[in-house]
């Protein structure tokens, strides 16, 4: 049999060019094992030649093959044999469509094949492809954080074109909303709180939101988090290892687990049995960071000492308060002063013995990666004045370090489908237990590959045909080795729950609502110390809390703004009140959120972090940000109470809001149903609920109260 | 207030009972026939079995420094606070001067409480569940194997509350509906524990309710999905409970409320008194900020106050009401802190040893069970493990510490992990 000739075949226009080395593999298409059976087929071109290969789709007079090896080939229609001309013309396309960029459905079906082989294993077969309405409301609540609304629904729905899917999906990982999304994982992953060690966390929390603005590589934000230095004020980044001031192992500790999966709980205190790492080696990554000095309260405290009895009580406090800002600072100082505990029972050193840094190793060929070479020869040069840590920080984040692109790949997986590879995504020191550790080991070859791209990253696993099926219906039990023939079913997290409802309340303008509270924060504590006299400094603290000095600048700037409307629901100190009020430049930056009473409608990423504990994030599941990935699923009667007689039902049956006003608009009782099913739902009710419904609206029940229902459904808060 | 509410408690409780039968096709109360078959009996022999019918479990969260709390000591490791002498003949740390004061007697000390686990989520898990976290299972808190084991402690209100955190280390392998109801700002109670419409309404709701998402309920046969549907179910049999008010710390008189201290630990242990007071068999109280690793002296005064007026006040109140002798009192914490003083002023994790409290109920007051070494290090007489503290508490709640019960995934569990019950605090 001849085998088309495919290079030939292929247009070189965009993306839709052939990859290196492509063409031969095309041509091998026969002996690869082939897709699966009920969607390739063997393709004739005019001039009789065949290729196995499944049809993605017709558009603009090509034809859309993928071939065994993934790439997805364009070919113009009337290459074909006018038989297959025919077939392409009227062939339903396998149901992700057309892709918008060959290489992606390539590396998705990599990802596909490997999820096939570990679903043979297990003798289980493949989900069924999910309906596109199933599907636009999955991969909004997976990548934009929230439910489409109504026209984003009927826009996708009526959209008739093969390319729809890759297309939605490439909008919404380049959207706005997929910053609030990764923004709430990470924050519960790094407990980000507004409140920590007597200070505000603002600068931290909107360091990280721009980071994954820019989409900046993931190994660089943790390098950078992790090599930090300079006060909290003026560097966001610090904030990482500032949220455990003076708390150097427990901060350790978190960051073998969160960022490599080394399971290293029980080795702060001892040696465990069952877990890989000794208390010694604990200790020897944490002298990496024996030099790194998180406790700065020196210099406050000699200035401290002398207003102690110069000041009113009330000032004094309010004095201590912006001294204890201003010592959340990290710096590195020539020695290390990290030595062994003087419990440590261990023969191989003696309690309060110096601790030398070294690094971790999964297996004994790890010391060959590039990653430990560097650390090493760093460590041998180290005259230089390159602190510990970053030659640390260097090694963690390199792409062949042995679990870093592992665990954050793995935990990106979970973001998508409910489930790590392997789980507990905090430790991964045996990837070979994972539930199949092929497509784990893949998924970690992807991330370097996409060089950290997170977004990149997310946008080949939603290309997937296994993110692109039915969500698992059967019961999993924990602990039970996952297969993935589909996705999970999940209930929606705290955040996208209430982001979802924001958006039936707000519609569109779900996202235009930004807190930026760090400039102000930062202008009203900030005492520059390091260029300024004792007596400078003094002044300058005596000025911010108002007990001296000459604050007529102030006093000019407050008279001017004087009556003026300063949306900062979050003041969080007389000061930063005080400061926010001066400056005009951060007032433009607020846009004021709307207000339904006193809640604001503003994404979860824009509210306190985390949020006050009787609000329907928290009471959600939303973590209270004290324990590192700790968002919770689970349901309660409060919760329950919550969602039957709570603001946000309150909210959603007003007719202001844009999912209400919208069926309100309506003036047929079943167009109104329809149009609530849409907002709430992202699907048109089946024949049996129109009758249903429309029989109960008939029967003394509001639209209100059909919005009601739908927000209580199951349906509503799983994500199938 | 709102509709729902200005029922008289009757009728309002038909209308809930009529609206969980027509909405969820169910009867109240399924769970009541449990405690008619199983209660177990009590066993003379053992001291305090059964004797404990309620229990507040109050959990210091962050790791409680048992050196400036209950084992004070002297020596380099002594802190910031001076230790005050008791007449029942121990000392107390310097923060704690009204319970040592006024309640010596009526305190089990435990000083030889010891665990490997030095870290707060997995700590916090172990003294919640008396089983070390696993990835392949959850275990239950003693709430649960109490419902489990001796039934619903009440008719219509839930069995086990959680005040000051969320649901989480609790229903375990058990039923969703065995979960403590979270409350986690006590001053707030119950939220919304009533509907804004009217009970025609209300009933046509859930009608409509079950019958548009019958379909979805019925595909998936996920166990957190049909958790929900319990939850619904609970929530409207609380709904139906004439005790209801029993989550509204407000309607105290605000003399009392102040002296339990006017914050959420305070508040949260007068909030445990009324529910107890009303059946309600297992409440804890959760409270934080006890990692002190940085000067200690100012979190010590801080908090310590704090615990002292709040736990000072529910002896006393509890005593009062005549509920001290049938309610056990239980304090407690992941792990202790340790002897040195670190160079921030503080005292870094130490879960070595520690020390935990009994009152109350069938705990022997005046007693202190154990020692640390001089230095508050480690273990100097009769350790004592979270399994065996799980145990004594299992035991004095009238729980066979020997009874196996099986999970759904086909494994043998026991209440305290096989621990041995601690009988010299218990009468």
């Amino acid at each position: 049999m001849k085998t088309f000739a495919l290079r030939l075949l292929i247009l070189t226009l965009g993306a839709w060019t052939l990859a290196p080395g492509l063409a031969a593999a095309a041509a091998d298409a026969e002996s690869t094992a082939a897709p699966s059976a009920s969607t390739s087929r063997f393709w004739t071109d005019h001039e009789g030649r065949k290729v196995d290969a499944m049809f993605r789709g017709v558009k603009d007079g090509n034809v859309f093959l993928q071939t065994a090896d993934g790439y997805v080939h364009r070919i113009p229609l009337d290459r074909l044999s006018r038989e297959d001309q025919a077939i392409a013309r009227t062939m339903k396309p396998v149901g992700v469509g057309i892709p918008s960029d060959p290489n992606v459905a390539q590396a998705a079906m990599a990802i596909d094949r490997l999820v096939a082989a570990g679903l043979k294993k297990a003798g289980e077969e493949p989900n069924p492809l999910t309906s596109d309405e199933q599907f636009a409301r999955r991969v909004y609540l997976d990548l934009a954080g929230r439910i489409p609304t109504r026209s984003e629904t009927i826009r996708f729905l009526v959209d008739k074109s093969d390319t729809k899917r890759a297309r939605l999906i490439d909008v919404l990982v380049s959207g706005e909303g997929i910053n609030s999304r990764l923004f709430n994982y990470f924050a519960d992953m790094l407990r980000m709180a507004d409140d920590a060690q007597k200070s505000k966390f603002y600068q931290y929390e909107e360091w990280l939101k721009d980071q994954l603005a820019e989409n900046r590589p993931w190994n660089e934000v943790v390098r950078d988090m992790i090599s930090a230095d300079g006060k909290l004020l003026k560097n966001g980044a610090t904030g990482y290892l500032l949220r455990d001031k003076g708390m150097r192992l427990d901060n350790l500790s978190l960051t073998l687990s969160t960022f490599l999966g080394a399971n290293v709980a029980c080795a702060q205190c001892h040696d465990h049995p069952f877990a890989d790492w000794t208390q010694h080696q604990f200790y020897e990554m944490a002298a990496f960071f024996g030099a790194s000095d998180t406790y700065n309260r020196n210099a406050a405290r000699n200035l401290l000492g002398s207003l102690r009895n110069d000041l009113p009580r009330q000032q004094y406090q309010r004095a201590k308060r912006i001294l204890d800002v201003n010592a959340m600072f990290i710096r590195d100082t020539a020695a290390n002063d990290l030595t062994l505990p003087n419990d440590y029972q261990y023969q191989d050193a003696k309690p309060g013995d110096m601790v030398a840094p070294k690094l971790i190793m999964w297996t004994g060929d790890d010391r060959r990666l590039q990653a430990y070479q560097e650390a090493d020869n760093a460590m041998k040069r180290r005259d230089s004045d390159e602190p510990l840590r970053d030659i640390f920080a260097n090694w963690m984040t390199s792409p062949d370090n042995p679990r870093f692109a592992m665990v954050i790949a793995n935990r990106m997986w979970k973001l998508m489908f409910g489930a790590g590879v392997q789980e507990p995504v905090e430790d991964l020191d045996d990837p070979s237990a994972a539930s199949n550790p092929e497509l784990l080991f893949h998924l970690a070859d992807e991330m370097r590959r996409l060089k950290f791209d997170l977004r990149g990253f997310l946008r080949v696993l939603c290309n997937t045909q296994t993110y692109q099926r039915e969500a698992v219906t059967k019961e999993i039990q924990l602990g039970e080795s996952i297969q993935f023939a589909g996705p999970l079913l999940r209930r929606m997290t705290a955040e996208q729950a209430w982001d979802s409802c924001v958006t039936l309340a707000v519609g569109e303008k779900v996202d235009a609502y930004k807190l930026r509270r760090a400039a102000a924060y930062t202008e009203a504590m900030n005492i520059d110390f390091g260029s300024s006299s004792p007596a400078q400094v003094k002044v300058a603290l005596l000025e911010r809390i108002g007990a001296g000095g000459k604050p007529a600048a102030k006093g000019k700037a407050k008279k001017k703004n004087k009556g003026k409307n300063k949306p900062n629901p979050e003041a969080a100190s007389p000061a930063v009140a005080e400061m926010t009020e001066e400056s005009d430049e951060a007032e433009a930056e607020y846009a004021k959120p709307e207000m339904f009473g006193s809640l604001v409608l503003a994404r979860a990423s824009e509210l306190p972090q985390p949020e006050r504990e009787s609000h329907f994030l928290r009471m959600f599941g939303q973590s209270d940000r004290q324990i590192a990935d700790s968002n919770s699923d689970e349901g309660s009667i409060p919760q329950v109470l919550m969602l039957m007689n709570g603001a946000a039902q309150k909210v959603l049956r007003d007719p202001r809001s844009v999912a209400m006003s919208t069926a309100l608009a309506q003036e047929k009782t079943e167009a109104r149903v329809q149009a609530l099913y849409v907002s709430f739902l992202g699907r048109n009710p089946r024949p049996e609920e129109m009758t249903d419904a429309t029989a109960a609206l008939a029967d003394g029940l509001s639209p209100e109260d059909l919005a009601w229902v739908l927000f209580n459904t199951r349906e509503f808060v799983f994500v199938q | 207030m709102n509709a729902f509410l200005r029922f008289d408690p009757v009728s309002r409780r038909d209308f809930a009972e009529k609206l969980a039968y027509t909405a969820l096709g169910v009867t109240l109360l399924p769970h009541l026939a449990r405690a008619a078959g199983k209660g177990a009996a009590v066993s003379p022999e053992s001291p305090g079995f059964g004797k404990a019918k309620r229990v507040i479990w109050l959990q210091m969260m962050g790791g409680m420094s048992h050196i400036d709390t209950l084992d004070p000591k002297t020596g380099p490791s002594k802190g910031p606070g001076d230790a005050i002498q008791t007449k029942a003949g121990y000392q107390l740390g310097g923060y704690l001067p009204q319970l040592a004061k006024n309640h010596s007697d009526k305190l089990a000390i435990i000083r030889s409480m010891t665990s490997k686990t030095g870290v707060h989520s997995s700590g916090q898990y172990l003294m919640r569940t008396g089983y070390e976290p696993r990835g392949t299972i959850k275990h239950p808190n003693l709430g649960a194997w109490a419902q489990e084991l001796l039934g619903q402690s009440s008719e219509t209100l839930p069995s086990s509350v959680c005040v000051g955190r969320g649901a989480q280390h609790g229903n375990g392998f058990f039923p969703a509906g065995f979960s403590p109801l979270p409350i986690q700002d006590p001053d707030a109670g119950l939220q919304y524990a009533g509907f804004d419409t009217s009970s025609e309404v209300m009933e046509k709701r859930f009608a409509l309710l079950n019958k548009v998402d019958g379909g979805f309920r019925g595909k998936f046969q996920d166990s957190n999905l049909k958790a929900y549907t319990e939850f619904y179910d609970n929530t409207l049999q609380l709904l139906s409970s004439e005790d209801l008010g029993a989550f509204k710390v407000s309607d105290e008189p605000s003399a009392l409320r102040q002296r339990y201290g006017m914050n959420k630990f305070g508040q949260g242990c007068l909030l445990a008194r009324r529910l107890v007071e009303r059946d309600v068999r297992f409440v804890e109280v959760s409270y934080g900020s006890w990692d002190m690793h940085n000067d200690i002296d100012d979190a010590m005064e801080e908090r310590g106050t704090v615990l002292d007026t709040a736990l000072s006040a529910l002896l006393t109140d509890l005593g009062e009401r005549g509920l001290l002798e049938s309610t056990l009192i239980v304090l407690c914490s992941e792990f202790g802190r340790g002897p040195q003083i670190n160079s921030r002023n503080g005292r870094d994790h130490h879960p070595k040893v520690f020390s935990t409290l009994l009152a109350g109920g069938p705990a022997k007051g005046g007693t202190v069970y154990g020692a640390s070494d001089k230095m508050g290090h480690s273990v100097a007489d009769k350790q004592t493990t979270i399994q065996d503290f799980h145990s004594t508490v299992g035991h004095a709640m009238g729980m066979s510490v020997d009874e196996v019960v099986m999970s759904p995934s086909g494994r043998p569990f026991t209440v305290g992990d096989k621990g041995e019950p601690v009988f010299d605090v218990l009468a």
